[in-house]
This record gives C-alpha cells, structure tokens and sequence, in this order.
C-alpha cells in the first residue's frame, strides 16, 4: 500500500477530479430537488438570466430604440444571456484546473439555470413548472400608463382562446397561458415583461384594485355631457349595440347645477330604473351600482382579427458569422494582394 | 362564495346595533326571592374621527396620481362590510340604511383640511352628536367648507344610500380581493367627477375626503332639478388666500394692514348682491353681517375687522403644539399632500363655515385626457432593435442610430489602442429568434473563460460586441455581490475539493470508496462497516487469538480416598457398603443403605434450629454488607454498626452548630403554649 502523497499522486487526482466529477450533487433541498448547483448561485444565475440588474442601456442601448409612448416587443438573445452567465462564473477561475472542472461542470449549470428561471418568478397558488425553458420572449412598454396605472395586468396566451373582452382570464398554469417570467418596472415609467415562450396574444389590463364606478363620454356627443351605459339587471349584461350610444342602451347623466362634476344621484337613479330591463321601476343600491360599474380596459396585442399591420419576422439570425475567422483572414490578405501586389 | 372573477353587490350589510355604549340588563324572574337585575356595561367600539390605515383597502383613484380620473366616480374601499352603516348620520340609536360616512371630493381652493385638532372641535359648533364622549382618538382632522360649497358638492340626503354598498368578491381572486380577509368589502363612492379643466386647459387637483356626516345631515343640499351639461368652475375660489397668507404671517393679520392687492375673495352665494362692489378689494370677514362696514378704522376700540387676535394666535400655537405631539411621520406625508388644501378659509369666510370630521383623505390630479385607453391605443408597436424611417422631408434633427436589420446597433468604441472605432452592439432583446448555440449538437457546449474570446469580427470589418459586453456585465454584476463570489468559489472547493480527496485517497487506500455520484455517503456509517469488514479479514492480526468455547473449571482438592470422602459427607459406613456391594452390586448396596437425614419427609422443621440458623445467616450477611458499604471505624461498637447512621454521626466532636442546637429551647414547648 502506497502511503505517500508526491505530485504525481496529486496532479492526477486533480485531473480527473476535475473531470469526473461535474456531477456530484451537492445541494439537496427536500422541496426543491436534488442539484448540482447550489440554490443561492442557482437562482443568482438564473436572475441573470432574466436580466435582473443588468443596466438598462444594455438592453436598450439607445433612446431612439424605445421612443416616449410605444411597447417594443422582442426576443431574449439566449447567446447573449448565456454570455452573461458565463461572465458571472468566470469570476475566480484562477488555474486551468478551476477551467478545466468549470468546463466539466457548465452543461450541468445550463440545464439547471434553464429550469430555475422558471421558478424566479412564482405567484402564490401556482404550479411550479419543472422543464427547463425554451423561447424567452417579451417587451418592454414605455409610457404613462405605466406610471399612472401601477399594478398592470399582464397576460400572455399561446393561443387566442380568451375572448378580448371577456371577464375573467385563464388560470396562469392553464396551458394556453404563457407563464410570465418576469414583470418589472424598471422605471416609473418603463415595464419590462419577459413571457416563457412565444405568445400568439397579450393582453394589458388596466389594474383592477376595485372596479371602479365611472361615466362614459359619448365620442359623438357634446363635451360637457355624459352618459351611462345601461345593464340588464338580472343579467349583468349591457344592453346592445355595445359600441353607439343610443337612447335605449344609455342615459344621459343628469348633473347638479352650478356645480363641476357634481351628479344627481336621485335623477340619474330615476332615468337608470326606466331604462334598465328587469329593474322592476326602482334600482336597490345594487342594482344602481351594477349599472355604474365599469369595468377595467383590456389592450389585446396580437389578436389577428384586430391587427391591421403585420409585422416582420426572421427566420433565424442570418447575421451570424458563418465564416472561420482563419478562413476570413486569409480570404483578406488574398484580396489585400491582389489589390496590392 | 361567488366563483372567481366575479363578484356580488350588496344593497347595505346592516350591523345589528350601531356603535355606541350599551348597558345590559339581566333580569331573573319566577324565582322565590328577589334577585337584583344585573347592569353590565358594552361598548360597541367603531371608528369615528379616524379610519384605521387596516380597514382601508384601497382608494381610486391612487392617493397622488396623476391622470384623466374625469370619467371614474373616485371611490374607497373599506374591509369591514359593516363600517358605512355602524353609526346613524341622524343620531338615532337604531341603525339606518343612510351611510354615516360620505365620499367628498373637494378641489383645491375650495375647502380647508385643518392640521390635527382635539375631536370636540372638529364638528360644526352646535353640532349635536348621540354621544360626545364616544370617540376613538384625541385629535383628528376636519374639513371646513362654506355653506356654498357644501350645498354646491356634497351628495343630497337621498343620495347617500346609492353611495354605499357591499362587494362580495373572492377572496382568492387576488385581483379583486386584493388582500382581504373574508372578501367583503364596503365600497362608499363620490358623488362627484373629478373632471379636467376644459377651458383653461390645467390640470386640477383634487382630495378626497371620507366624513363624517353625523349630526349634520341637515346640512346638506336639498335635491335640485337636473341640468344635461357641467362647466368646469371652482364651486369656490379660495385659491386667493394662498398669495395672501405666506407674506406676513398671523402678525400682518393682527395688526390689521394683510396687502390683499387685487384679492376678490369669493363671498357667499346668497350675498352677492348685497355686498357694495367698492369693499370688495379688502372688506373681507365680516363675520356674520351682511352690509359693509367702514373698514380703515383709527379707532383702536373699534371692532376689528380681521378675525379676533386670540383666534389666530391660537390656531397658530394648536398647530404648533399639534405638530410637535405628532410622533409618526406618516401624518408629515399626507400634511404634505394636503398642501393647497390648508387655506385659512375659516378666518376670512362671511358666510359661515362648517366642519366634518375628516376620517381619511388623499388627493390625485386630474390632468388632460389621457385614459388608460387612449394611451394604450396610441402606443407605438414594434419590434426593439427597429427604429421608425424618418418622413423623407424631415431635416434631420436628431441623428438616427446606426441600425441594421438584425437589431445591432452601431456604437462609439475605443479599443486598447486608443484607436476611436465604430463597434457593433445588440442587447439581449433582439427583433427575431436567434439560435442558443452555433455549434453542432456533439461538440461540447462553448464556455467563454474571458470576454475577448467572445469578440467577433464580421464580414464588414467591424466587431461585434455584443456577447463580450454581456460577459463583461456578468462578471462585473457578480463580483458586485460578495455572497455570490463565495457562493462560486464554495461550490467549486465542494465539489471539485471532494472529487480530488476522493481520487487521491482513492489511490492510497486499499478498499473500494463509496460512489460519490449516487445517494449522500453517510461517512460514520462507512467507516464502520469498513472497519468492520477489515476486521473480519484478519481477526488473529487484528484481535488476537480465539477464546476457547468453555473455560476449565477449578480442579477440586480431594485428600484420600474419593469414595471414603463421599461416604464421610454423606454419613454412611463405607465398609459396610462395600461389604454388601460385594455380594448384591454396588447400586443395590446404595439403595439398601439409609442416609440419615435432618429432617424426614412430613415433619415439620426444628423451629429453634431454623431461626438460629436463619439470624445466623442474615447477621453474617449484614455485616459483610455493612463492611463493603462502610469500613469499620475504630472506636465503634460492633453491636451498633446496625444502626450506622447515627453512630457515626456522634463520633466527630460538637461544633458551634452542635451547641446552638442543644442549647435552643425545645419549638413543641412553645407551641404548645396558649
């Protein structure tokens, strides 16, 4: 039995150490799995993945890029993410051993980081999605909705399956629904989204911290009057022609004279009961609050049906180099000869 | 439960009683003798002057936002379902479907928030309230409003029922609950839109004020005929006062010369006409009177026409002394929101001023129409990484970024050099998909080391930087957090540390390691069981020869003859015995020979000899006990040994504590005694 521990002993072990061993499992978590990666890096790198904390002129990397008012929609460059994860692990390779094992180790980092970006970003009372990801896509939407309107909902859809204006939304582990990786204000006026996979429909949903009660103005009317839209009161549903105002689906709103703004509440109480089907002649105050209630405003981006440009996609990037750097240099110095003999 | 996404309106949640102090009254009856009723106090708590920050849900529009608020009645949302309806505006003990509580949306310029003040003081003098005493803070805040306004913007009488109602939501619907506890909740609604000021074209600010309406019913506007249209106006513009107050202070109005300059202030509506036009410049406050005084008075004695000295300096130092009791700095933030709402309408108002408790307010600005849907529809769609084409007849104003279809961008670069290039960049977020790898699906994956390996050239000439700069920002982000440097550098020493103990150990020992790949290695149990298994290879090395499987007992001392010496033990004649066994067999000589026996078979035993042997023994017993447990003291009497215990104890000589004890007087003597 050999009891001596020379270089040549340990130069080979840290060799095959170094390679042999990338997938020792060195986190157990009993809720999370077992891991080669430790949680707290697993989930630094996977934060990263999702741009958390990368300065904002590297994601836009010119004004012009996001002018004021607009939503930019993009694909996440996963070369450019992982870039920025190999960047994160480079810190404290010193030897070529620590290259060589980190070398080893890294298609174990990737697939972990892959499957815990998914998990960043985990609302209460969902599903926690086990695969690792694919397509990253998002936006990112500049404009005062954002800073007037906190708390926007967001929803991305794999297929159009929810009507634009329905009420409530599918669940957020319901298949058609992309779960939503990340939903940040970067600025009190910048919102950057990222969506696990390419949706077909996103809709952006005024918040809905209590319905509110409100008047509608009738585009084709006078300035300085309103109307409310009337509800079956059984029902709930407006009456129709959903869009026009006109005297059987609306009232015109009766206001206090001398007074800004102020409304008649009894008035506009009377001239809601005679409009409103099923109202019986009076509205409880219910039923007076069913007829005021509007509802939160839905953008639908992407729906077809209502989408008059389209936009252009690419296939792939065709902008990769697809050239050797060795071949490229001697094409050069070929062609430099020929113009310089 | 209603399903989620929906939600069902309530009419009103009435409490059973409304808040207040109660007394119970428990009476017994039928019963032989007279049992005194028994009084029990309650007292139904319920807020008053203030809303607890907890039973308020949410408000819209959101407390200092900005935005076209005009369509959308401002609202407030209250978690107990009850706190519209636990109080009566009219003063009534029984609960009434008319809210005591009342959303007031007042602009700036046309009410007053006062700053904390004692309860007592925040309702209109005169108000008559069910309880004064029943109040759930010392100090609260109120809003002071003119009749004018009062009867130009509170809700009717008959209003107040549509202005409340009960949601039930929920409760796991986030989105509508938004945290609340049972999903109920008590929505109480304005009566007013916060609209924009069309003809002037500003922004308007407003507060929201939730009151209290008890004991002021009476107060409030009677219904009037409907009108179609609204124009934007003040209902009163008190705005002026904020030119007129910073200047001087409480000084300039105590002595009598406030510079109002050209400062109509509003006077009430019903007044009007009565007012000559000449006073209006600086006839101002004029409590109660509806006719013009001379204002310039030389005479000191004269009535003042500033609001009395005390009533200002003493606004001034309950402000002050209000101020500096306020221990929470939250009060400092909703003051500073409340700014524009704090003109001191009450010491210049002619008509006269009424008060409501404020229980909580915020103020938004309504600003040009910029809905949520107007916005969103005006956004500007595309793909990052494109930049719109300019109109050809534009000039070109801003420089257009470099940008190529791909989404690369064209930016200034130094290289090491010092050489000013143009380097291409692309962010992560890119206008189409990209592939992840470039290489085939057997080569390893590519790992950068360092950010230059991440440099390309492209066919144009110039760099692109784009994955080199991500590299750069990775590294610089995770250097940025020392946690995750350690995090880095001790799964690395884990995993690769572990790996080359076990390869170096793994070439010095001469057994199999455990695997490190499969099940955690539990090491205490290895190293048994490897001990134990190196152990069993080689027991006479390791342990040393085996012990035989039954020990020799201890050889007997036996002097003459065996058989002499068992017959002597046994009592019998020997040469008797074998005298017979020679001529019937040893076995039957044994059986025709009697053993004499102590006792026979039946009889009962020899009671002296017994018990004689019996103390024998137990005496032998006890004292070898005795001697192990406790070594024989010189000097002890053997036949007291028994009782050890106190033997020993009177060996050693009295101490002090010895002599106390003996010469103390016995305790039962004195107890005894009467």
């Amino acid at each position: 039995m050999k009891a001596l521990i020379n270089a040549e002993v340990a130069i080979q072990a840290a060799v095959s150490a170094a390679q042999s061993y990338a997938d020792i499992v060195t986190d157990r978590d009993p809720d999370d799995g077992e891991h080669v990666v430790p949680g707290e890096l697993r989930r630094f790198l996977a934060r990263l993945r999702l741009l958390h904390g990368v300065p904002f002129s590297y994601l836009v990397p010119d004004a012009k890029l996001l002018p004021i008012e607009s939503i930019r929609f993009f694909y996440i460059d996963r070369a450019w993410t992982d870039a920025l994860v190999q960047g994160a692990l480079s810190v404290g390779t010193i030897s070529s051993a620590d290259r060589t094992q980190l070398e080893a180790v890294y298609p174990h980092i990737r697939a972990e980081v892959d499957e815990a970006e998914r998990s960043i970003r985990q609302p209460k009372g969902e599903e926690l999605l086990k695969a690792g990801s694919g397509t990253i896509t998002g936006f990112i939407l500049r404009s005062r909705a954002v800073s007037g309107w906190p708390n926007l909902h967001v929803r991305a859809y794999s297929r159009d399956v929810v009507a634009d204006d329905a009420l409530t939304t599918a669940a957020e582990s319901d298949p058609s629904r992309m779960k939503v990786l990340r939903m940040e204000r970067l600025a009190p006026a910048v919102l950057l989204v990222l969506f696990d996979g390419v949706p077909a429909v996103v809709h952006i949903e005024e918040p809905r911290q209590g319905i509110q009660f409100g008047v509608r103005i009738d585009p084709d009317g006078p300035p300085n009057e309103r109307r409310v839209k009337v509800r079956d009161c059984n029902t709930g549903n407006p009456v129709p022609p959903e869009k026009a105002f006109t005297p059987t689906n609306s009232v015109p709103v009766p206001f206090r004279p001398n007074a800004p703004g102020v409304l008649n509440m009894a008035a506009l109480r009377t001239r809601l009961a005679t409009k409103a089907p099923n109202s019986g002649g009076t509205l409880e105050p219910n039923e007076y609050a069913l007829q005021m209630l509007r509802f939160p405003f839905r953008q639908v981006f992407g729906d077809p049906d209502n989408q008059t440009e389209s936009e252009r996609f690419y296939a792939l990037d065709e902008f990769k180099a697809k050239v050797a750097l060795t071949t490229w240099k001697s094409t050069v110095a070929t062609s430099l000869a020929k113009v310089n003999p | 439960m209603p399903t989620t996404g929906h939600f069902i309106l309530h009419s009103n949640v009435m409490p059973p009683i409304t808040a207040g102090r109660y007394e119970l009254v428990t009476e017994q009856v039928d019963l032989p003798f007279d049992v005194e009723p028994e009084h029990t106090h309650v007292q139904i708590a319920a807020p008053r002057y203030t809303m607890p920050t907890d039973q308020i849900l949410s408000s819209f529009p959101p407390a200092n936002a900005e935005g076209a608020f005009g369509d959308r009645l401002p609202q407030i949302v209250l978690k107990r379902r009850t706190l519209p309806w636990e109080r009566d505006p009219a003063g009534q003990v029984q609960p009434s479907e008319t809210p005591w509580l009342a959303l007031v949306v007042v602009a700036e310029g046309e009410a007053t928030l006062s700053t904390a003040t004692a309860v007592r003081d925040c309702v209109t003098a005169g108000t008559k309230l069910l309880d004064p005493d029943d109040k759930d803070v010392e100090q609260g805040l109120y809003l002071a409003v003119t009749e004018t306004v009062v009867k130009k913007i509170f809700p009717c009488k008959d209003d107040l029922p549509l202005l409340a109602h009960v949601r039930e939501v929920d409760v796991n619907d986030t989105e509508l609950a938004n945290g609340d506890d049972d999903g109920w909740l008590a929505v109480v609604l304005a009566n007013r839109l916060p609209v924009f000021d069309d003809a002037a074209g500003k922004a308007v600010r407003y507060m929201a004020c939730l009151v209290n309406l008890e004991g002021q019913l009476e107060a409030l506007p009677p219904p009037l005929p409907p009108v179609a249209s609204f124009e934007f106006a003040l209902a009163q513009d008190w705005r002026a006062l904020a030119s007129v107050a910073p200047g001087g202070g409480p000084d300039v109005h105590v002595l009598g010369n406030a510079q109002l300059g050209n400062v109509v202030l509003p006077a009430a509506a019903g007044l009007q006409g009565q007012r000559p036009p000449g006073a209006a410049g600086a006839a101002f406050a004029v409590a109660g009177a509806a006719q013009a005084k001379p204002v310039v008075s030389i005479d000191g004695a004269a009535k003042m026409d500033q609001p009395s000295v005390s009533k200002q300096w003493s606004s001034a130092t309950q402000q002050v002394a209000a101020v500096a009791l306020d221990p929470d700095a939250k009060r400092l933030v909703r003051d500073t929101m409340a700014q524009g709402f704090r003109l001191p309408i009450e010491a210049y108002a002619i008509e006269k001023v009424l008060r409501f408790p404020v229980l909580a307010h915020w103020s938004f600005t309504t600003n040009e129409g910029a809905t949520f849907e107007k916005l969103m529809q005006e956004l500007d769609i595309g793909l990052l990484g494109s930049v719109a084409e300019a109109p050809p007849n534009t000039p070109a104003a801003g420089a257009r970024p470099e940008v190529v279809q791909t989404g690369h961008i064209g930016l200034g670069h130094r290289t090491r050099r010092g050489d000013p290039v143009q380097a291409w960049y692309r962010g992560p977020c890119v206008p189409f998909p990209t592939a992840r790898d470039s290489n085939s699906k057997d080569e390893p994956l590519a790992l950068a080391h360092s950010a230059d390996q991440l440099r390309r050239v492209i066919p144009d000439g110039r760099e692109d930087l784009a994955l080199a700069a991500a590299f750069e920002i990775g590294r610089l982000l995770a250097l940025s957090q020392l946690s995750v440097v350690s995090a880095l550098l001790r799964f690395r020493g884990e995993q690769f540390g572990a790996g080359r103990v076990r390869e170096v150990l793994s070439q010095l020992l001469p057994f199999e390691l455990p695997s490190l790949k499969g099940e955690r290695v539990d090491m205490g149990r290895f190293v048994a069981l490897e001990v134990l298994n190196v152990l069993s290879k080689n027991t006479d090395r390791m342990i040393g020869p085996r012990r035989p499987v039954a020990d020799p007992g201890r050889p007997l001392r036996v002097s003459g003859d065996l058989d002499q010496v068992i017959a002597t033990g046994l009592g019998f004649d020997l040469a008797a015995l074998r005298k017979r066994a020679d001529a019937v067999g040893v076995l039957s000589a044994l059986e025709q020979t009697s053993v004499p026996v102590a006792l026979k078979p039946g009889q009962a035993p020899n009671e002296k000899l017994v018990v004689s042997a019996l103390q024998a023994a137990l005496q032998g017993e006890l004292q070898r006990t005795l001697g192990v447990a406790a070594p024989a003291v010189p000097g002890v009497v053997p036949g007291v040994v028994i009782r050890g215990a106190r033997g020993r104890a009177a060996t050693p000589p009295p101490d002090a504590l010895d002599a106390l004890i003996a010469g103390a007087p016995a305790d039962d003597d004195e107890e005894d005694r009467p």
